[in-house]
């Protein structure tokens, strides 16, 4: 009777230390991969090809493609503030990242000369899970999109997890968010059903028609918290 | 006698077509070989492990417990897996991480535990182990193979037909089932097999 209760104890103890051992031992390499991961999709967003790129040269790429901006929300650029010093906060219900210094909220952003691209990250609801990814955009106009990317998210594969595809992420490419002079956004209509000569509208995902709508609701709401530095720099 | 525990699961008593188990993970991951491929060494590597450290305990296990001590050795193990992973392999631990984690659940692996490694000894565990990951492997990776084949025309990426060749048939679930009833069907008229 009392062996039982050693028994599942020591075991348990066993498991406990085996885990937490290897997790810390691998930790710094996971990490590592995370943040190669993102540097992949961004820089996947303004047109470059990683896909034969070994692990320094994405590095080195993104150091000569791509430097980290700080814009507050009035759209003023602070070149002291790194984007590591930001405390993020996930709204749990829009899936929305606010991120702070000392309590004031800034907007993280990247810029791209080479590429002549405003990267902003994007996020939000899918169906299942939130979807994190960069959004960019020409920096002249700030209306023509270069590229789309999601680097995490936990849709269903062959659906709603369509949105990492080439398909789906070329379709945005050449589109412009401001129509009017409103910022416009994309819209993601039902699969099939966009209107292809229409320079806002792209096809939704067959079978994932929430994971769609959250990315036409991700980008507006996103797009719009930097509109007052779109409007500045146009 | 030890060739056979090996041998069995491999095709007449295949954990797939025969006992029709774990379906769920062979559906999931057959769309592209090499999600295949590495969920064939995932599972091969947990249930031999498991079978072998449960084994190694069976005659210290509480029989009041032991499903419990079963579980707990699978997911540690599983855990290890899915975070070596994550370290080494990172952009299949992103398509696969939820598949993997399910590995847990697998009936093969908790079936082999408590129906084999519970009553024998190490050697007869391991094989027997070794033989039910890679019978469920075979078939995974056949499965696979016609699907990428006809689904993207390529096989392990590798370009077979030209680019616009692709069925969305064979990516979506549909094309597992069909794919994987068509090789039960052949297995069985082949073997003569009847469910009882």
């Amino acid at each position: 009777m009392k062996n039982k209760y050693i028994f599942i104890l020591s075991l348990t103890f066993l498991s406990s230390l085996l885990l937490s051992l290897f997790s810390e031992g691998l930790k710094e390499k996971t990490l590592f991969n995370k943040e190669l991961d993102k540097k992949k999709n961004l820089l996947q967003t303004i047109g470059i090809d990683t896909k034969v790129m070994n692990s320094e040269e994405i590095i080195k790429s993104f150091k000569d493609n791509i430097i980290e901006v700080t814009l507050d929300t009035d759209g003023n650029v602070y070149s002291n503030i790194n984007h590591n010093q930001f405390e993020v906060i996930e709204d749990n219900t829009t899936g929305e990242l606010t991120y702070y210094v000392n309590g004031i909220e800034y907007l993280p952003a990247f810029s791209s000369t080479t590429m002549n691209a405003f990267i902003l990250p994007i996020s939000g609801k899918g169906l299942w899970s939130s979807l994190y990814g960069y959004f960019a955009i020409d920096n002249k106009n700030y209306s023509t999109v270069k590229g789309i990317t999601f680097y995490q998210h936990g849709e269903t594969p062959g659906l709603g997890a369509e949105i990492t595809k080439d398909w789906f992420k070329s379709s945005f490419i050449g589109k412009e968010i401001y129509s009017d002079n409103n910022i416009k956004s994309i819209l993601v209509s039902k699969a099939g059903q966009a209107d292809e000569n229409n320079s806002y509208e792209v096809n939704g995902i067959s079978g994932a028609t929430i994971t769609s709508r959250g990315v036409e609701v991700l980008l507006k709401r996103d797009l719009l918290r930097y509109e007052n530095y779109f409007r500045n720099n146009k | 006698m030890n060739k056979k525990i090996f041998i069995d699961p491999l095709i007449d008593n295949n954990p797939i077509s025969r006992q029709v188990l774990g379906i769920c993970s062979a559906l999931a991951v057959t769309v592209k070989l090499e999600q295949a491929l590495v969920m064939t060494l995932a599972l091969t590597f947990v249930v031999t492990m498991s079978n072998v450290i449960i084994s190694m305990l069976r005659n210290y296990i509480p029989s009041s417990i032991r499903i419990i001590v079963q579980l707990t050795v699978i997911s540690t193990l599983v855990t290890l897996i899915d975070k070596a992973l994550a370290a080494y392999m990172y952009d299949l631990s992103k398509s696969l991480s939820v598949f993997i984690a399910l590995i847990v659940t697998n009936c093969i692996v908790m079936g082999r535990a408590d129906g084999f490694a519970m009553q024998n000894n190490i050697k007869d565990s391991f094989l027997d182990g070794l033989g039910n990951g890679l019978g469920y492997g075979m078939m995974l990776i056949l499965v696979a193979f016609f699907r990428e084949l006809f689904g993207f025309g390529t096989v392990f990426d590798y370009r077979i037909f030209p680019e616009t060749f692709n069925n969305g048939l064979m990516i979506l679930a549909p094309g597992a089932f069909i794919i994987l009833g068509l090789i039960i069907w052949v297995q069985r008229s082949i073997t003569s097999f009847v469910e009882e």
